[in-house]
């Protein structure tokens, strides 16, 4: 999740009618997506990466994804993030990790992607493409830069909009990863139409839940804490939010789905 | 007219073979080859004695979370000096030889055998006993200088009995610990002496580094206080716990969580414990069946599994089986830990806020983690942790603030309450895949380190109270249920063996040193 610079412009859209930004992101946190690095593994196996292969992540954040699969997949990173504060963190770190000549940061937005054409082997965009307000261009972006018969691989929040309730609704909008999640279908339908064959999708619905659960349990960590970010933050509500979250989860209202893509 | 006998059919075994280890016959204490199968999701050992039979145990009482558990296994650190050699192989070598896999986190000095009480269940046999030992204070410095030599600078010191508060040394012995370099002193008690003596409760309360009390506390029922201590104590726990509170002393509560009899109270004990001003943290043990215990069935009894699932259990809105995570600097099936924050009602399981395994997965996870946050979170899922202490603080400061949170949670962190799990291995139970990386050690006068379970199960501690007190004592046998027949009641209140005369260094009937031709 990136929602580490909260004055980015997908976070803002997001949360339109959220409490202020620096809540939500205190709430969220930075540390990771559903699913944790074992996801991504996952992910990186569907994707068959090859030793030197050049990888874009989309939304890269702190850089974990990246620096897992520069290590552990021996392929090169480019990864883009719309936060300068972030970008040059993740520089920082692997610069110390010593994968300085295999993973770069730079600073770009979804929408335009700093890359020339036909530049990657392969995109990863992990719980970020539902953030993006402008879905089929970010699609178009990684086509684009995609060499032909490179894959993409994302993981996200679907949901089911025509299903939600009014308790649901306004929880949409104020956890950032549900504002503008759609189901399965529409992303596979997204990513078709800019020239992306879908071959794989998997649901992972338990890792959404146990995101929420963290959630739950950072709120409820903070109302102990007292913190003043949070002042006038309406506990038992937000409380109630999230229950109903887990509710939507467990009733396949919500769920996180992998899919695998490749360029035509 | 031929008639066909049906074809014979191969039957599949009913357990899965799992691993090939080394232990000791219960009764005898000689060293056999066991093996560890998993049946209908449990964990069990199985062994035989050329002498005395086969016996079997429950070694784990959740086979999934027994597999899950192994990934959080820190490679070992070498202690600075060892104090034997490897002769005889594990477990007859004690200790520390240079095989051992792990330094010693917690030293464990018994400073008696004589007790106020004279409990039903007590691993170390102590009592009202008139043939016993008490440390003087050189050998209670020659066992702290065998530990300050192996450790350096050793983070905690237990000192224990008997009943270390009627020691009339102990608090010469706290200070001496202190005097030394240790940076902790636990001091575990029954309680009794902090409830009737308020000035021994301000006297320790006086040291520039307090001691943690580890005191006894099993439960709330009368009858829970008969079966186990002997003795109604729920007053006397009750005013120590107050006494200690007032002189701003913390304490861990220790229950002993027999089957069938306090197991429903455990949820309560942590409920009291976290409003109680004292009480830092709580301590689980399955009753250990070492030394002096009530009969017991090996195939039933408890083990962490039980006690985890019995907290989630009995406090469903506060615990979950996922928020316990194995200790991973002795072996991980050993020893599980948790952490709260508490304000009032609210409660949260520190795990739920961040992905330990992310940290203290070893084996599987290859990213290297934040090592900042990982060696913080050794330090919080270690036996060195001891809540209230600076050490402690800076390490739950540490991990938290590797959480995101704002620096505001790092102050109510000083409020997070801890709770063990701690399984020790017993006569039927013992594997010596987990003892060699045991990382709680008694220290003995004569300067040794012997990990707690090959103490308490293979026959040194009746070495050394026989060293230290000039007085035979018997080897011990559990006081099992198929045992009976055979077992002698000793002087003490435990069991013996008829055939088990003196002499407790035990032999090796492994199949070490024989060949086929």
């Amino acid at each position: 999740m990136t929602v580490s610079d909260p004055t980015a412009a997908d976070v803002k859209v997001c949360c339109a009618t959220a409490y202020q930004n620096d809540a939500v992101a205190l709430i969220l946190g930075e540390s990771y997506h559903p699913g944790g690095l074992t996801l991504t593994r996952q992910l990186a196996r569907h994707l068959d990466l090859r030793p030197d292969e050049r990888v874009l992540d989309v939304a890269s954040g702190p850089g974990a994804t990246a620096f897992l699969l520069a290590s552990e997949f021996g392929v090169a990173v480019d990864g883009v993030d719309l936060g300068d504060q972030t970008v040059a963190n993740a520089t920082r770190v692997a610069d110390e990790r010593g994968l300085a000549d295999r993973v770069r940061f730079h600073l770009g937005d979804a929408e335009r992607i700093p890359l020339p054409d036909g530049a990657v082997d392969v995109v990863f965009c992990e719980c970020a493409f539902c953030t993006f307000p402008d879905k089929a261009s970010a699609a178009a972006e990684m086509a684009r830069v995609l060499r032909p018969g490179g894959r993409v691989g994302i993981t996200d929040v679907a949901l089911d909009p025509t299903r939600l309730d009014a308790e649901l609704q306004s929880l949409a909008g104020w956890v950032a990863c549900m504002a503008d999640a759609r189901p399965v279908a529409e992303y596979v339908a997204l990513l078709d139409a800019a020239g992306l064959t879908v071959t794989r999708t998997e649901a992972h619905d338990d890792a959404l839940a146990e995101m929420v659960d963290q959630i739950d349990a950072r709120l409820r960590a903070f109302r102990i804490a007292k913190v003043p970010a949070l002042e006038g933050i309406d506990f038992d509500t937000a409380l109630e939010r999230v229950a109903a979250a887990a509710r939507a989860v467990r009733d396949g209202i919500a769920g996180y789905s992998l899919v695998v893509a490749e360029k035509r | 007219m031929t008639t066909t006998s049906p074809p014979r059919q191969k039957v599949d075994r009913d357990e899965v073979f799992l691993e090939y280890t080394k232990s000791i016959c219960p009764v005898c204490k000689t060293v056999i080859d066991a093996e560890v199968n998993v049946k209908d999701n449990r964990v069990f050992m199985r062994k035989r004695c050329k002498e005395h039979g086969q016996f079997e145990a429950l070694l784990y009482g959740d086979a999934q979370m027994y597999f899950d558990s192994m990934r959080f296994n820190k490679p070992g650190t070498m202690p600075l000096e060892t104090q034997t050699e490897v002769v005889d192989g594990c477990p007859l070598d004690c200790g520390l030889c240079p095989d051992h896999k792990q330094h010693a986190c917690l030293g464990i000095i018994e400073v008696n055998t004589g007790c106020n009480l004279d409990c039903p269940i007590c691993f170390a046999d102590s009592g009202h006993q008139p043939d016993g030992f008490s440390l003087t204070l050189e050998q209670c410095g020659t066992a702290l200088d065998a530990f300050v030599r192996s450790e350096g600078e050793p983070e905690v010191v237990m000192y224990s009995g008997g009943e270390p508060t009627i020691h009339p040394l102990i608090l010469d012995f706290i200070q001496l610990a202190l005097d030394k370099g240790v940076k902790t002193v636990n001091l575990n008690t029954n309680g009794i002496k902090l409830a009737h003596d308020k000035k021994f409760v301000r006297a320790l309360a006086a040291f520039d580094r307090k001691p943690n009390i580890y005191m006894q506390f099993d439960g709330f029922n009368e009858r829970t206080h008969t079966e186990i201590r002997g003795r109604d104590l729920r007053k006397a726990k009750q005013a120590a716990l107050d006494n200690c509170a007032e002189a701003g002393l913390t304490v861990t509560l220790v229950a002993a969580i027999e089957q069938g009899l306090n197991e429903h109270e455990m949820g309560d004990i942590v409920k009291f414990g976290i409003k109680h001003p004292a009480v830092r943290s709580v301590a689980f043990q399955p009753v250990t069946h070492s030394g002096r215990h009530l009969e017991f069935d090996p195939m039933q009894r408890l083990t962490n599994a039980e006690i985890v699932h019995g907290l989630a259990d009995q406090v469903p809105e506060w615990f979950r089986v996922s928020d316990f995570f194995p200790v991973p600097c002795c072996f991980p099936t050993c020893r599980s830990i948790t952490y709260l924050l508490i304000d009032g009602d609210n409660v949260v399981p520190i795990p739920r806020l961040l992905h330990i395994e992310d940290y203290l997965d070893y084996v599987s996870n290859r990213v290297m983690p934040d090592m900042d946050i990982r060696h913080a979170l050794e330090k919080l899922w270690s036996a060195t942790a001891t809540p209230g202490t600076e050490m402690n603080q800076e390490q739950l400061e540490c991990a938290v603030c590797g959480i995101d949170l704002p620096e505001a949670l790092k102050t109510v962190t000083d409020t997070a309450f801890m709770i063990v799990i701690q399984d020790f291995q017993d006569p039927y139970t013992l594997n010596v895949k987990q003892l060699m990386k045991c990382c709680v050690e008694e220290v003995t006068p004569d300067g040794r380190l012997i990990p707690f379970c090959a103490y308490n199960s293979v026959g040194y501690r009746e070495q050394v109270r026989e060293q230290l007190s000039g007085v035979a004592v018997p080897t011990i046998v559990p006081n099992a249920e198929g045992l009976q027949p055979v077992l002698l009641t000793t002087r003490y209140g435990s069991k013996t063996h008829d055939g088990n005369g003196n002499g407790h260094v035990p032999a090796d009937a492994t199949n070490r040193g024989q060949s086929l031709r």
